[in-house]
């Protein structure tokens, strides 16, 4: 850690973060969808920003304030213990991919005008990655765009958009070259959410809500210079600097809060039955919690997070629906703690898509075995 | 060892598809979570179906097969409660549709928005309540059946079924959780199977992947052992087996319905896809009688008490 990273300034920052937070978290839970759900997401940002607590690790020019990771970590711990609103909500997919990505891969304008939106509480992202036929076969993606003049149109359609119905904006993988296959061809650009020829149908989910959206683009026209991050036909790797941080630092706050949440079931539990699984479970979060800061911190060093991302995405995702489970059993149906919208029952539902979203489960271990622990690549 | 159904239990599986068959039986409406079959339930209590273990040359093994059977479906009816708790009652004893609890009898249950009779294990005395449906809150809940809570009990009638009475109705309840299990674990693997093998990802089926073959095999040993495990409960009625059987299949569903909604990626989490249709059924049964530790300290208990 640098200079002003050391105990005590960590200690003073902690103690300003405690403080705002406890004097600014909202009252309500935020709802799960819908307009409501928008704006109230728009509205704690925005609280946040006005506060000097958004985009911490984000650069000064773009409305961040270029501080360490070591800072970023204590105010998500912070957040966390204070109940503070999920920050996996409508605001996810702008502060921990589509932000992230402009930074690394978009231009000087990009940066400029979209950058401070997110931060500010100005524009929801969503994305626009999979679809019907492409699921974990992401690189079959047939969704096109093609170049007319100075704009790309943009046919086909795409699901799982989680918050596609409350967007701004969408981070979407088209293939631009239509003579191309699997990963050459393929374009990130930057979609508008309202213009002509965008529908979007939401999905209703086990767990309740209707946060899933499919998307459909009939002749939607796209400006090609503002669309295109990371160049024209390189979007494999554009998407996989998106999935990069999906899979390592965007789950950073999440994280930290299953760690707390761990420490919530340890206080609760009066069965001695269930007491040896929820030690187990406290050992599993403090092995998170090493793991998570260890890579958040060697990936700040490194400028992007690596592969070793996915070891840390995979033993969250196993562990939150372990974690959920276990309170469902501690606390019982019928119980104040699993009612409601933000109750356990909800977050033992929405666990299940933990080992689906930014790659399954089966995904991460295969990015595991081949690019972690250098094993021969299988037969796709 | 005979574990192939005799010719009356063929008979009475062959009766109850037919009857079923008749009853055309639709695949709930998309969206829909709760989905309490109530023409199904009337004619499953006028049919006798429920009422089979009662019957001279019948044991509760034919009501845990009718129990299983119906499990299967995509709806849902108050089955096993009825066709194994209920058959420890004389005939007429106890109007059903029942509904279950342990410890307070103002506790969210199974079927108590439906039910004419409440059983409720409160530790020292079994309590028969006779639910007057005025009396009872609907309970919001994802986990597919129907919940309610009594909003009080002044003015119910209560009857004291006596202590002895316990132990009886626990292993039975039980018995009916692994039973009920065993049916929806059948057709919740059933529809995975069919969407791993038409659905296409890396240019072939899911199910060509090996990552997914395994642990559908595994899925599959563990639906074959909640089978086998509830009707070895069914056929010997003792405390260890259904405890142990209890056990295994509260045990056994979180990965077995982590696994199934796995593979059926995000489409496997909406309600546009019929897997819920089972698995939610599946994590209510998780919970009942205290989960899978309870049943374990009564496997243990059973176990050593039979061996000593």
């Amino acid at each position: 850690m640098s200079e002003t990273d050391d105990t005590c300034s960590l200690r003073a920052f902690r103690s300003q973060a405690r403080d705002w937070l406890n004097a600014n978290i909202p009252d309500s839970h935020a709802p799960l969808e819908g307009p409501g759900s928008r704006r109230f997401i728009l509205d704690w940002q925005k609280q946040q920003y006005d506060g000097g607590w958004a985009g911490l690790t984000w650069p000064k020019e773009y409305g961040g304030r270029s501080l360490s990771v070591a800072q970023q970590i204590v105010w998500f711990e912070e957040y966390a213990r204070a109940g503070a609103p999920s920050t996996h909500d409508g605001s996810f997919v702008g502060l921990n991919h589509a932000g992230p990505t402009l930074i690394a891969c978009g231009t000087e304008e990009q940066k400029a005008f979209h950058l401070p939106r997110i931060l500010s509480g100005e524009a929801i992202w969503c994305q626009g990655f999979s679809e019907p036929g492409s699921g974990s076969d992401l690189a079959s993606l047939r969704t096109k765009g093609r170049i007319e003049g100075d704009e790309l149109i943009v046919e086909g359609q795409k699901i799982w958009s989680s918050y596609a119905d409350i967007a701004d904006y969408q981070e979407l993988l088209i293939r631009t070259d239509p003579d191309s296959k699997r990963h050459a061809g393929i374009t990130w650009v930057i979609c508008p959410m309202d213009l002509p020829g965008i529908t979007v149908r939401p999905i209703r989910t086990m767990a309740g809500p209707s946060k899933f959206c499919e998307v459909f683009y009939d002749n939607v026209r796209l400006p090609l210079n503002d669309a295109v991050v990371g160049g024209l036909n390189n979007g494999w790797k554009t998407a996989m600097a998106t999935l990069g941080f999906e899979r390592g630092t965007a789950s950073l706050a999440l994280q930290i809060k299953l760690i707390e949440q761990v420490e919530v079931l340890v206080r609760d539990c009066d069965d001695a039955m269930l007491a040896p699984r929820i030690a187990d479970l406290r050992a599993d979060a403090a092995a998170l919690k090493a793991m998570s800061y260890s890579f958040a911190l060697s990936a700040a060093a490194s400028g992007s997070p690596g592969s070793e991302g996915s070891l840390i995405r995979l033993f969250f995702a196993e562990l939150a629906q372990r974690v959920s489970e276990a309170a469902v059993d501690l606390y019982g149906i019928g119980a104040p703690q699993l009612a409601g919208d933000h109750g356990w029952a909800y977050g033992y539902l929405e666990a299940f898509s933990e080992t689906i979203a930014g790659g399954t489960a089966e995904i991460q271990r295969n990015i595991i075995g081949e690019r972690v622990l250098g094993l021969p690549r299988g037969k796709a | 060892m005979d574990f192939e159904p005799n010719d009356d239990q063929t008979a009475i599986l062959d009766g109850l598809d037919q009857m079923l068959a008749g009853l055309r039986i639709q695949t709930p409406k998309e969206g829909e979570t709760v989905v309490f079959a109530a023409a199904l339930d009337a004619e499953l209590a006028a049919s006798g179906f429920l009422d089979i273990g009662r019957e001279a040359g019948f044991s509760i093994l034919e009501s845990a097969l009718i129990a299983e059977r119906l499990a299967r479906l995509p709806v849902t009816a108050e089955t096993s409660s009825s066709a194994i708790v209920g058959q420890m009652f004389r005939a007429g004893e106890m109007e059903r549709p029942l509904a279950l609890l342990q410890g307070s009898p103002l506790a969210p249950a199974r079927f108590l928005p439906q039910a004419r009779s409440l059983l409720v294990d409160i530790g020292n005395d079994l309590l028969h309540i006779i639910v007057d449906p005025a009396r009872v809150e609907p309970v919001e809940s994802l986990f597919a059946y129907p919940y309610g809570r009594l909003a009080g009990l002044d003015g119910l009638e209560t009857r004291s079924l006596g202590k002895e009475m316990l132990a009886p109705f626990r292993r039975r309840w039980r018995l009916a959780i692994a039973a009920e299990s065993a049916g929806l674990m059948r057709s919740a693997l059933d529809t995975v199977l069919e969407h791993v093998k038409t659905r296409q990802q890396f240019g072939r089926p899911l199910g060509a992947f090996q990552a997914v073959q395994h642990r559908l095999a595994m899925a599959s040993g563990t639906m074959n052992a909640t089978y086998w495990l509830a009707m070895r409960a069914a056929w010997s009625d003792s405390e260890s087996d259904c405890a142990v059987a209890a056990t295994y299949v509260q045990d056994a569903i979180p990965i077995f319905t982590y696994d199934l909604h796995q593979f059926c990626g995000a489409m496997g989490l909406t309600l546009e896809f019929p897997l819920h249709y089972w698995t939610y059924r599946l994590k209510a049964l998780l919970g009942e009688l205290g989960g899978s530790s309870a049943q374990a300290r009564m496997a243990s208990a059973s176990t050593w008490s039979e061996a000593a």
